[in-house]
C-alpha cells in the first residue's frame, strides 16, 4: 500500500520512558497535524501525562525520536520544546497569583525598556491586551491573577501559550473545572485556533467531549498505544473497552434503592458571608441527593457551611434533629463527613501513609484512652483497604504514590472508619478515570444501602442524573429549584442552573 | 500608569498598617509633649534608616517564602570589618567596600545553601547568624572598635539642604528596591518564587539563580546598613546589631507582606518601618526600657496581623 507522503507537523516515534519500578511508556508513537484536535484518552496512569511531559521537555525520553515536518529534531528541555512551538496548559496552572495578567502572560519574556536592566511594563500590558483580544477575552490585563476565577485563569494560560507563537497546544482536562457556559466558550476558542492552523492535543476523561471536539483519537493503556483512530470509526463503548481493556459500563446505572428513611439533614434558610442565601434542603437516610449548578453558584460554599467549616449568619442546620453548624469538629463528632473537591490539599496528608490517613478521622473512636496503638491502627486500616479494595500493597505506602481513584477511596475510607453516617461529596470523580468512577459510585451506593445519607456535588450532570435520587440546583448562591427523581434530567438541571 | 496601579491595587489593605501608624502617632502626641516636634520627627526618620535598609531586602526574601535571620548579625560583622579596615588603612572607601564584601559573602553563602543545597531558610540563616555573631566577638574579643576617621561619622550626622544624609541614603535605597521589585526581571521573578516556582521553571528561568540573588541583595544591604550603623555609633560594637532581624521581620509583617504565595508590598514595609520607629521613639520618650519595647513590637505584629486577618475574612 502506498503511504501518504505529507509529513505531520510534529511526530514522536517509539518513545519509551521508565521510572523506578514502572514502565510509564513503552514504544509509543504519536502524530500531530496542523489544524487538528487530537484527543488523547486513557485511564489514569496510562501514560498520557508522561507523554505530554516528554513532548514539552519536562521529562526526557529513555528512547525514541522526534520529527518536525519530517526532519529529525531533539527535545532536550523546555527551551527546545518552546522553539518548536509546543506549549502545555497543565491542570495545575503555572500562574503567579500576585503578578497581573500581563506579567503572567510574558513571564520570563519581559520586554526590555530603553533603560538598561529595566523592563517595559507599558509594552507588556499593551502586548498582553493584543493577545487577549486575539482569543476574544475581554479583560483588563492589569488585574492580578489571584483575583480571577478558574476559567479566567485558564484563558490567561491559553493567552500565555499563544503569545509564545504556540503551534501545538496541549490541554490537560481543560474542562474539568469549567461550567457548561465556560466550556462552550472554550470550545469556540479551540475552533478558532484550529482555523488558524494551531494543532491541539486534548487530554480528556469525558467521552462526550472526545467525540464532539476530536478530529482524531489516540488511546493509551498501561504505557502503550492501543489505537489511533477517527471518531467516525468508533463508538463510546468501543473506546471505553479499549481504554480499560475489558468491557465496562461507561455510564453507571443506578441500582434500585430502598425507600428513603428518616430526615438526616435539615437545612433551613441558611445564609452566609461566603456567598449563599436562604438555602433550604433536606437529605434522608438511604438517599443520594445531588447539589448542582454552575461552578461558582455557591455549591461548595453551602457544603462547607453545612459541615461547619464556614460561617453561617442566618438560618439553622439540623443533623438527626439536633442543631449543628458551630464547628467542623462538632460535625465530625456527630458523624458528618465532608469529602472535599481538592483531595490533595484538603482531604489527605499526602506524605503520610495510607494507613495513617485512614485512621486520622477515627482516632477518638479507635483510641478512647488517647494513646495511639500502632497495631490496632494498622488492623483498622487493613479492614478498610480490603473493604474498599484500595490498590496498595501495604497500609504503610505514602498516599502520594497512589492513583487519583485510589486516593479518593482513602478519603472515603477515612470517614468510613470514623463511622460517619452523613456524607457530603464535593466532585467525587474529578480527575478520576472511567473504571475508578464506576467503583466510586458503587461505593456511594453501598453507603446508602447501609442507611447512610449522601449529599453529592458534581459538575457532570450526567453523573447526577445517574446516581442521585433527587437534586437541588443552585444559581447565584440560592436554590433555584428541586428536581424529584422523575424530573431529574440533564436538560432540567441546565434550565434551572442558567441565568434567564 | 503602571506604578499607579501598584499603589492603588493593594489599597484595600493599607489601613492595617496605616491605622496602626496614625493611632500610635496620635497616642504619643497626646502623652508626650516632646513627640510631635520637628526635631523629634527628624530624629525618628533618621533612626529608622538602618531598619529600613534591612527591611527592604527582607521584604523580597519573605516574598520568596524565605527568611533571613542572619541579617542583623551580618550587619554587626560588616560594621566591625568596616571599622577595622578604616582604622588600619584610613580609607573610608576601602572600609565601605570591605563591609559590602562581608555582606556579599554571607548573602551568597545563605543563597547557595538554601537554593543549591536545599537547606530550609530558617535553619540556614540561623546558622549564619551564629557564625557572623561569633566572628564579631572573636575578632574584637568583645570590645568596641574605636578611632575611626571622622569622615565616616559625618555620613550619619551630615545633612543636605536640611535633610539628614542617612534619610537621603535610605530614600535612595527605597527607590532602588522599588525599581528592582517592580521594574526588573528579577523583581518579577521574586513574585513568582513565592507564588509559583513551577511557573518560573517552565518559563526557563533559573529558580536557584533568582533565590541566590535575593539573599545576596539582603547581604549587600546589610553591608550598606553597616556604614550607617558605624557612622552613627562612631565605632563598631560586636553586639550592636543583635535583634535587628527581629525588628526587620516585624516591620515587613506589620506592613502587610504575607509569608506565603509571593504576596508582598514594598510601600507597606516602609510604613511598617515607620510604625516600629514611632513605637520605639514614643516609648523612649515615655522612658520605657528597651527590653519592654521589644515586647511592645511583638504585640504590635500580632495586633496588626490580627486586624488584617479580620479584614481579610470580610
Amino acid at each position: 500500500m502506498e503511504r501518504v507522503t505529507v509529513s505531520p507537523l510534529f511526530e514522536l516515534r517509539g518513545i519509551s520512558k521508565e521510572f523506578p519500578g514502572v514502565k510509564a511508556l513503552d514504544n509509543v508513537s504519536f502524530e500531530i497535524n496542523a489544524g487538528e484536535v487530537h484527543m488523547l484518552v486513557g485511564e489514569n496512569g496510562a501514560g498520557k501525562s508522561t507523554l505530554m511531559k516528554i513532548l514539552c521537555g519536562a521529562y526526557r525520553a529513555d528512547q525514541g525520536s522526534f520529527f518536525q515536518n519530517g526532519e529529525p529534531v531533539g527535545i532536550h528541555g523546555p527551551t527546545d520544546a518552546r522553539k518548536f512551538g509546543i506549549a502545555v496548559i497543565f491542570q495545575d496552572f503555572t500562574l503567579v497569583p500576585y503578578l497581573d495578567i500581563a506579567q503572567n502572560i510574558f513571564l520570563g519574556r519581559e520586554f526590555a525598556s530603553r533603560l538598561p536592566g529595566l523592563i517595559d511594563r507599558r509594552r507588556i500590558h499593551a502586548e498582553a491586551k493584543r493577545v487577549l483580544d486575539m482569543i476574544g477575552f475581554d479583560i483588563d490585563p492589569r488585574i492580578p491573577v489571584h483575583k480571577l476565577g478558574v476559567a479566567q485563569q485558564q484563558m490567561v494560560e491559553i493567552a500565555k501559550a499563544l503569545s509564545q507563537d504556540a503551534r501545538i497546544l496541549v490541554m490537560d482536562e481543560p474542562t474539568a473545572t469549567l461550567s457548561d457556559r465556560e466550556t462552550e466558550r472554550l470550545f469556540a476558542m479551540i475552533d478558532r485556533l484550529k482555523k488558524k492552523g494551531v494543532a491541539v492535543i486534548y487530554i480528556s476523561h469525558r467521552l462526550s467531549e472526545v467525540f464532539a471536539l476530536g478530529d482524531r483519537i489516540t488511546v493509551l493503556r498501561d504505557g502503550r498505544k492501543i489505537a489511533s483512530l477517527l471518531p467516525a470509526e468508533t463508538t463510546p463503548d468501543q473506546l471505553v473497552t479499549q481504554m480499560v481493556g475489558r468491557p465496562v459500563d461507561a455510564t453507571y446505572t443506578r441500582p434500585s434503592r430502598p425507600t428513603a428513611g428518616v430526615v438526616v439533614l435539615e437545612v433551613k434558610n441558611i445564609s452566609g458571608p461566603s456567598g449563599f442565601s436562604d438555602v433550604n434542603l433536606t437529605v434522608r437516610a438511604g438517599e443520594i441527593v445531588g447539589l448542582c449548578g454552575l461552578v461558582g453558584s455557591g455549591r461548595t460554599e453551602v457544603a462547607r457551611a453545612i459541615f461547619g467549616a464556614d460561617r453561617v449568619t442566618a438560618g439553622e442546620i439540623r443533623l438527626n434533629g439536633e442543631r449543628i453548624g458551630h464547628s467542623a469538629e462538632d460535625s465530625a463528632r456527630r458523624g458528618m463527613a465532608l469529602i472535599p473537591e481538592n483531595r490533595k490539599t484538603q482531604g489527605l496528608a499526602l506524605a503520610r501513609s495510607v494507613g495513617d490517613n485512614i485512621v486520622l478521622a477515627g482516632l477518638r473512636k479507635l483510641f478512647p484512652s488517647g494513646f495511639f496503638v500502632p497495631r490496632r491502627a494498622l488492623k483498622a486500616a487493613r479492614a478498610i483497604i480490603d473493604k474498599l479494595r484500595i490498590a496498595t500493597p501495604t497500609p504503610r505506602r505514602p498516599v502520594a504514590t497512589l492513583s487519583g481513584g485510589n486516593q479518593q477511596k482513602v478519603v472515603i475510607g477515612k470517614w468510613l472508619n470514623a463511622d460517619a453516617r452523613f456524607y457530603i461529596f464535593d466532585e467525587p470523580t474529578r480527575g478520576i478515570d472511567v473504571g475508578a468512577k464506576a467503583e466510586i459510585f458503587r461505593l456511594l451506593d453501598g453507603l446508602v444501602h447501609n442507611g447512610a445519607a449522601i449529599l453529592m456535588i458534581s459538575s457532570e450532570q450526567i453523573e447526577i442524573v445517574h446516581i442521585c435520587d433527587r437534586a437541588y440546583v443552585m444559581r447565584s448562591g440560592r436554590i433555584a429549584g428541586e428536581l424529584a427523581h422523575h424530573e431529574l434530567t440533564e436538560a432540567n438541571i441546565v434550565r434551572l442552573g442558567i441565568h434567564q | 500608569m503602571s506604578t499607579l496601579s501598584l499603589v492603588t491595587a493593594p489599597l484595600a489593605r493599607v489601613p492595617g498598617v496605616a491605622i496602626a501608624l496614625i493611632a500610635l502617632c496620635a497616642v504619643f502626641a497626646v502623652t508626650s509633649p516632646g513627640f510631635a516636634t520637628p526635631a523629634n520627627i527628624t530624629n525618628i526618620l533618621t533612626q529608622s534608616t538602618i531598619l529600613l535598609l534591612l527591611a527592604l531586602p527582607m521584604t523580597l526574601i519573605i516574598m520568596t517564602e524565605g527568611l533571613d535571620l542572619s541579617i542583623g548579625a551580618v550587619l554587626t560583622f560588616a560594621s566591625i570589618v568596616l571599622a577595622i579596615t578604616a582604622v588600619t588603612t584610613g580609607s573610608p572607601t576601602l572600609a565601605f567596600l570591605a563591609a559590602l564584601a562581608v555582606g556579599l559573602f554571607f548573602g551568597l553563602a545563605n543563597g547557595v545553601l538554601i537554593a543549591v543545597f536545599d537547606i530550609p531558610p530558617f535553619i540556614t540563616t540561623l546558622g549564619t547568624l551564629g557564625i557572623a555573631q561569633g566572628l564579631s566577638l572573636v575578632v574584637t574579643d568583645g570590645q568596641s572598635v574605636v578611632g575611626i576617621p571622622r569622615s565616616i561619622e559625618a555620613i550619619y550626622s551630615g545633612a543636605v539642604v536640611g535633610i539628614p544624609l542617612p534619610v537621603i541614603l535610605a530614600a535612595l535605597a527605597y527607590a532602588l528596591t522599588h525599581t528592582l521589585l517592580y521594574h526588573t526581571h528579577f523583581g518579577t521573578y521574586v513574585f513568582a518564587l513565592g507564588g509559583n516556582r513551577e511557573a518560573l521553571k517552565v518559563a526557563g528561568i533559573s529558580v536557584r539563580g533568582m533565590l541566590i540573588r535575593a539573599y545576596i541583595f539582603g547581604g549587600l544591604m546589610a553591608g550598606f546598613a553597616a556604614l550607617l550603623m558605624t557612622a552613627r555609633l562612631n565605632s563598631a560594637h560586636p553586639t550592636a546589631g543583635i535583634g535587628m532581624e527581629f525588628d526587620a521581620i516585624a516591620a515587613v509583617a506589620v506592613g502587610g507582606t504575607s509569608f506565603e504565595r509571593g504576596n508582598g508590598w514594598l510601600l507597606g514595609t516602609l510604613l511598617g518601618v515607620m510604625t516600629v520607629g514611632v513605637l520605639r521613639n514614643g516609648l523612649n520618650l515615655l522612658a520605657v526600657p528597651s527590653s519592654a519595647q521589644v515586647a511592645c513590637i511583638g504585640a504590635l505584629v500580632i495586633i496588626a496581623l490580627f486586624i488584617d486577618g479580620l479584614r481579610g475574612e470580610q
